[in-house]
């Protein structure tokens, strides 16, 4: 093979694998995390059986899921019913190939790599176009099934979509604005030498965006499509096994790239925090205090937990690692510090920004009971697409004063 | 109260002009961040769910478990002395007793004697009448895993009223 053929078809090939299996991977933990979250706030345990304190737990699920019978409805449209969940979540993982987990490529035996699959000048506008591609999905799911609930939930999902595209667009045409371009790794660029997250001035556009997000992904308090307590479970009722977990796939992708879009589109993605401020720097290198101190806090807190005393472990715990990684920063241990490649710093900070939104995701689920069906058309047309409006005007008039 | 008074007032009737601090507390969501800080908060608090099968939770001197039979704690003779007191009082007419007079002379002495468990109701009655002293025949333990296999498990015969009864074993 010559080095065309590797650096155009090989490496976006594996790529493309890379992203497809690690994704699932994560999406499998981020549900243990959801139900452990969700099991503290509840101020219960969560599942602890399988593995210590239910790590195993997601594995366990995958494998029920599996090997469980995948049945298809007597009445049902076979061939819809089947492809339904395809749809659903081939645009969800087709949305993966924009976002860009880092800023500086690396290299690997000779060749360099880009921390992204595509870096395409139209970034915006087709994650616009396949996110809304993954509904239909939702609405042949209903359709295929032959069953009321399923139907219902397939009829909010699509007035749900009408009415949350529009401002989900519109608060992204303020972030194109400023940074004159759709690519994603412009618009961090644009972040970088603005000196500034786009979330200072497009403090309404993120608004926006966050919670039309939150709706277009089907999550509380947006739920409806599947609404437990009113439609059984939805547009997937009549599913089960693997084409259950497909449905489960595409929603918690989705998360995960309505998270990424939020953190770099308004929270300069792998920029660290006061990307201009040359004081800061050695924040690039946060992972090395940040990550001993939250791995400390958190097995403090699970002691605490177990012992009932309060919060004392944690805060020694989280005091002990930063005190380590206070260490090891400033003496070089193990060349650790000088190792920190800016790839690697950069996917620190990215997955840490995605991180927070997938877990304000789990918060809102905790917190919020769903929204009525006319309060949420209310609050689409009312509330965010006035506001999202308003924000492109402000932004262009701006933008037009400042040139 | 008084707010959801206002409140109510405002939108059914228009009459008064709507709060300045109504309106930027609506717009300002501020009831959602409420919400929020109070599950932020409850994260942090050490949990209260107890892993029954390996844990389990104390139980008051009062608790009112299965009834059982006691044995003379020095003597180590049966206490009972067939006297059907408890028969008698039991409301769901659970508990039945065979007797026999004493061979030799006064008194009874028990032959047989069954509480059946699906029919018990855990009141403690039988207790109160029990004329033995200082301890009563009959008391009410601290056992309460009553799950069993089989319908014939829950009656429980004069030996298991004494030394405490295992579940019978599995059969299809």
């Amino acid at each position: 093979m010559d080095r065309d053929t590797i650096e155009h078809i090989v490496i976006p090939t594996g790529q493309v694998l890379v992203a497809v299996a690690i994704v699932p991977l994560i999406i499998a933990y981020l549900q243990l995390v959801e139900r452990k979250v969700l099991g503290f706030m509840q101020v219960r345990l969560a599942p602890r059986r399988v593995g210590w304190h239910g790590l195993l737990q997601p594995i366990a699920d995958a494998l029920k899921l599996l090997i469980k019978e995948d049945t298809t409805p007597a009445m049902a449209d076979r061939a819809l019913f089947t492809m339904a969940p395809i749809i659903t979540v081939i645009p969800a993982l087709a949305a993966l190939a924009v976002i860009p987990i880092a800023g500086q490529p690396f290299e690997l035996f000779g060749y360099t790599i880009n921390p992204w699959i595509s870096d395409i000048n139209v970034a915006l506008l087709f994650l616009l176009a396949i996110s809304s591609l993954g509904i239909y999905g939702i609405i042949v799911a209903g359709w295929a099934s032959n069953s009321k609930y399923s139907m219902l939930g397939a009829l909010r999902s699509s007035a749900q979509m009408i009415s949350y595209e529009v401002p989900l667009g519109f608060a992204l045409i303020g972030v194109m604005m400023l940074a004159g371009s759709a690519s994603m790794v412009k618009i961090v660029e644009a972040q970088k030498s603005a000196g500034w997250w786009f979330v200072g001035p497009q403090l309404l556009g993120f608004f926006c965006y966050f919670i039309s997000a939150v709706a277009e992904t089907n999550r509380v308090p947006f739920d409806l499509p599947e609404a437990e307590a009113e439609l059984v479970a939805g547009f997937h009722t009549e599913y089960s096994g693997m084409k259950f977990a497909f449905f489960f796939l595409a929603e918690y992708t989705n998360m995960i790239v309505v998270s990424s879009i939020v953190t770099i589109l308004f929270f300069g993605g792998w920029l660290r925090p006061f990307p201009n401020i040359e004081a800061l720097a050695w924040l690039e290198n946060g992972w090395i205090f940040l990550v001993p101190l939250v791995a400390g806090a958190s097995i403090g807190w699970l002691i605490d937990q177990r012992a009932g005393t309060g919060l004392r472990w944690m805060f020694a715990g989280g005091l002990a690692g930063a005190a380590a990684g206070a260490a090891i920063g400033v003496t070089d241990a193990f060349g650790l510090a000088s190792a920190a490649i800016p790839a690697l710093s950069g996917a620190f900070w990215f997955s840490l920004k995605v991180s927070f939104f997938l877990f304000m995701y789990i918060w809102f689920r905790g917190t919020y009971p769903r929204y009525r069906y006319d309060q949420l058309m209310g609050l689409g047309w009312k509330w965010l697409i006035p506001l999202s409006i308003l924000n492109v005007v402000g932004t262009g008039l701006a933008v037009l004063l400042r040139a | 109260m008084t707010e959801m008074a206002k409140d109510g007032g405002a939108r059914s009737g228009g009459r008064r002009a709507p709060d300045l601090r109504d309106l930027a507390r609506q717009f300002l969501l501020l009831e959602l961040w409420v919400g929020l800080w109070v599950t932020l908060k409850n994260q942090f608090r050490p949990h209260i769910t107890v892993e029954y099968p390996k844990e389990t939770v104390e139980l008051s001197p009062r608790f009112r478990g299965v009834p059982r039979l006691r044995f003379h704690p020095e003597t180590s003779e049966e206490l009972c002395i067939a006297c059907h007191l408890c028969e008698t009082v039991c409301p769901d007419d659970c508990i039945h007793i065979v007797s026999e007079k004493k061979p030799d002379g006064k008194g009874k002495r028990l032959v047989s004697f069954e509480i059946n468990y699906e029919r018990c109701c855990f009141c403690g009655l039988c207790v109160d009448p029990c004329p033995t002293k200082p301890l009563t025949a009959i008391y009410m333990s601290h056992d309460y895993e009553l799950a069993d296999y089989q319908r014939t498990g829950f009656v429980a015969p004069l030996k298991h009223l004494l030394d405490g009864s295992d579940p019978t074993e599995y059969k299809e």
